[in-house]
């Protein structure tokens, strides 16, 4: 099943890159120096990045001040730093949008040529305009869904194969039938979040927003929301879950956990914490194919601010925890996919749930280009915002499907002239 | 008779300037930071609301398009109705629970300190708690008060997600959080009122309602009148518990004007100068129904 690449490689990205030609940085001309990065940790890849700094410590004889910040608290919380004039150097952020006026260009520090090491997809967030680099894509996340393995062998109904992954009406009905059988409250749960509903939205090959542009075909967004509003209209995905939360963002990873859906679509930064905490066998399954298979991309980026007191240090910080070496131990330790090419194509070896990260991989592979345009998109957090409020309004009674497409395609248009 | 002469000449002797500084000297640390926390920050936020930023330090002047922007959105006269809607039902249920509870909690001749403390704990609950346990309790499934009711054989009650039993649910607990603070100025008035006008009315034959109505009501009107406007305020700022209750939803349901304050200046894309925008009309109107209240309650005074 697993045969088309070894363990840990992604299908057909990143052959024959090589590292560009790179400024020599001498690491005696740092020595003494202090560098400051603000942090949020998604929980096992902080232990990682403690390690990774006191290498950095100990090779440039630098001090690294490590804050860390819950992420709901990350934006503000730097945002008045910058205010008050005590920027930190470098930060690690999920989007550049609140930052982009503030990111300092790293080519001038890493070369014209270091954003070809990585992979195009996630390279297209971390780019500003006139082609700026302004980040560093130092992990890359992939939303897809997790199956109940032992309710669907209870329910005697197949696992999805990674090579040839459901459409979206086999899904459905396969996580209907395990219900049936298994008694499962729901038959599936997906989080309350824009960016994991964007995922259905590609999959039916449309998005919000792209490239500067409103770009949500109203006719394909309606089909790709009308399967989920059905099943929360018969409770199969947990309604109250959906409407009981208001406009705060909610994971559904408690109902999975509980055995209460047999499917449930997140993304692949939930394995570890899966397989710490489920006390059943579960399994990532493929995304579900509609016009497009694949999942929706997300991840992170390390950036350096303008105001920075060592520019250079910062630039140099992040070039040494993006090598091929130090990223494969950051990914390794997170769960999470690689971004550079050189490591995609030697593969990763997880020393966890090698089968499941390989379903996320070969999904990557799978996951069309509007996806990694759609959530780099300035006016994509706004937008995603409104899909969530949009198919509330539909499950809620409040509007009817096409009214509620046609005012979220006026709202993201709006976000996109505001924003852009 | 020489005492008395010397008093208007007393009167007329000026403190020196010294002691006349002296009360404005202890002021004016208090004052000092009120001003630069409270006043300097409101007028900022003033000039604020006339401009547009997304970072707090680059702005871009809009003139009255903030406001335009608000006034002009749908969205926001929906949270208009909630909050005026919230804000009635709280004030009015802050009162007359308040008054009831200030009442009964005086007529008790033991405990009185014991249920004066029962009905002002919850005041000492942080909003954010008091949410997040109100929702817990409050869940459809699982929730300790369904569950309580179907041992009764009541079926699951939709709390959180239908429209008008979350504000019912929204405006109790509010209420329920405030009105022991409230309940405690309005015992503070009852016991002010002189023991011996209840005495006389005893002897005209008034009964216990008829007292009430014709002597404990409008001697308590003061307190009355100071605990609409605090229920007013609280009324129109109602915002923490609320969002860890039920989020502002269903789809919008509990959405007060706080929360859209909030969600403008902290959630991406921030736009602090809606946000402060949103600000100032609040002010606005919180000040304008204080000052209602305040003239309204003068008047009764004086008639």
């Amino acid at each position: 099943m697993l045969g088309a690449c070894a363990p840990g490689q992604v299908d057909g990205q990143g052959s024959g890159a090589s590292p560009s030609a790179v400024q020599s940085v001498d690491p005696a001309e740092f020595a003494g120096k202090t560098l400051n990065y603000v942090y949020f940790t998604d929980g096992p890849d902080a232990a990682a990045t403690a390690q990774l700094i006191s290498k950095f410590e100990e090779k440039y004889k630098v001090k690294v001040n490590l804050e860390t910040l819950p992420y709901k608290d990350l934006v503000t919380s730097v945002q008045a730093r910058l205010s008050g004039g005590n920027a930190p150097d470098v930060v690690r952020l999920t989007g550049l949008t609140d930052f982009r006026d503030d990111l300092l260009d790293l080519r001038g520090y890493l070369g014209e040529d270091y954003a070809k090491e990585f992979l195009p997809g996630p390279v297209v967030g971390a780019t500003g305009k006139d082609g700026k680099m302004l980040a560093v894509p130092s992990d890359l996340t992939l939303n897809g869904p997790f199956v109940n393995v032992d309710m669907f062998k209870k329910a005697g109904v197949s696992l999805p194969d990674p090579e040839k992954p459901w459409t979206w009406e086999e899904m459905i009905d396969a996580a209907t039938k395990v219900q049936k059988a298994t008694g499962s409250q729901y038959a599936f749960a997906m989080d309350k979040s824009g960016h994991r509903l964007s995922t259905v939205l590609n999959q039916y090959g449309t998005a919000l927003v792209a490239n500067g542009k409103s770009t949500l075909d109203a006719e394909k967004a309606k089909k790709a929301l009308k399967p989920l509003i059905d099943m929360m209209s018969d409770n199969r995905m947990p309604r109250d879950f959906w409407l009981g939360s208001g406009s705060r963002y909610s994971g559904a990873n408690e109902i999975f956990l509980a055995q209460d859906a047999p499917v449930y679509l997140f993304g692949n930064w939930q394995v570890g914490q899966f397989a710490k905490n489920a006390k059943f066998e579960w399994a990532a399954a493929p995304n579900p194919c509609a016009d497009n298979c694949g999942g929706f991309p997300g991840g992170k980026y390390m950036a350096a601010l303008q105001q920075s007191k060592n520019p250079a240090l910062a630039a140099e910080f992040i070039r040494f925890m993006n090598t091929m070496e130090n990223q494969e131990t950051f990914i390794k330790a997170g769960g999470f996919l690689p971004t550079r090419k050189d490591l995609a194509e030697k593969g990763v070896a997880y020393p966890d749930r090698q089968a499941d990260m390989d379903v996320f991989l070969k999904d990557l592979a799978r996951t069309p280009d509007l996806g990694y345009a759609a959530n780099s998109d300035p006016a994509f957090t706004g937008s995603a915002t409104e899909l969530v409020n949009a198919v509330s309004d539909v499950v809620g009674g409040k509007k009817d499907l096409s009214t509620a497409v046609s005012d979220l395609q006026k709202k993201t248009q709006s976000l996109v002239e505001e924003l852009h | 008779m020489a005492a008395i002469q010397a008093t208007p000449r007393l009167r007329q002797r000026k403190a020196p300037l010294k002691m006349r500084l002296v009360p404005y000297l202890f002021l004016l640390p208090n004052m000092a930071i009120f001003g630069l926390f409270t006043v300097w920050p409101a007028i900022n936020g003033f000039n604020i609301s006339m401009y547009s930023s997304s970072n707090g330090r680059t702005f871009r002047w809009e003139g009255t398009g903030n406001y335009q922007r608000i006034l002009t959105d749908e969205d926001f006269w929906g949270i208009v109705r909630n909050t005026v809607v919230y804000a009635l039902a709280f004030v009015l249920l802050s009162v007359v629970l308040g008054v009831m509870l200030a009442v009964l909690v005086d007529q008790q001749r033991r405990g009185r300190t014991f249920f004066r403390s029962v009905f002002f704990i919850p005041v000492l609950i942080s909003p954010v708690v008091a949410g997040l346990v109100w929702n817990w309790m409050l869940e459809r499934q699982n929730g300790l008060i369904n569950t309580f009711l179907g041992t009764l054989g009541i079926p699951e009650v939709p709390w959180l997600v239908d429209n008008t039993l979350a504000m019912v649910v929204v405006i109790g607990v509010g209420t329920w959080m405030q009105v022991g603070f409230y309940m405690l100025i309005l015992l503070a008035g009852l016991q002010s009122i002189d023991p011996s006008v209840y005495e006389a009315a005893k002897i005209d034959g008034a009964s216990r309602w008829q007292q009430f109505i014709s002597l404990t009501f409008p001697l308590l009107q003061p307190s009355i009148l100071v605990v609409v406007v605090l229920a007013t305020i609280h009324g129109f700022q109602a915002f923490d518990f609320i969002y860890t209750l039920t989020g502002g939803g269903p789809v919008g349901a509990t959405t007060l004007i706080v929360q859209y304050i909030y969600e403008n200046g902290f959630v991406s894309p921030i736009r602090y100068g809606v946000a402060t925008a949103g600000s100032v009309l609040l002010f606005c109107a919180i000040f304008a129904l204080t000052i209602a209240n305040w003239m309204i309650g003068r008047k009764r005074e004086a008639a």
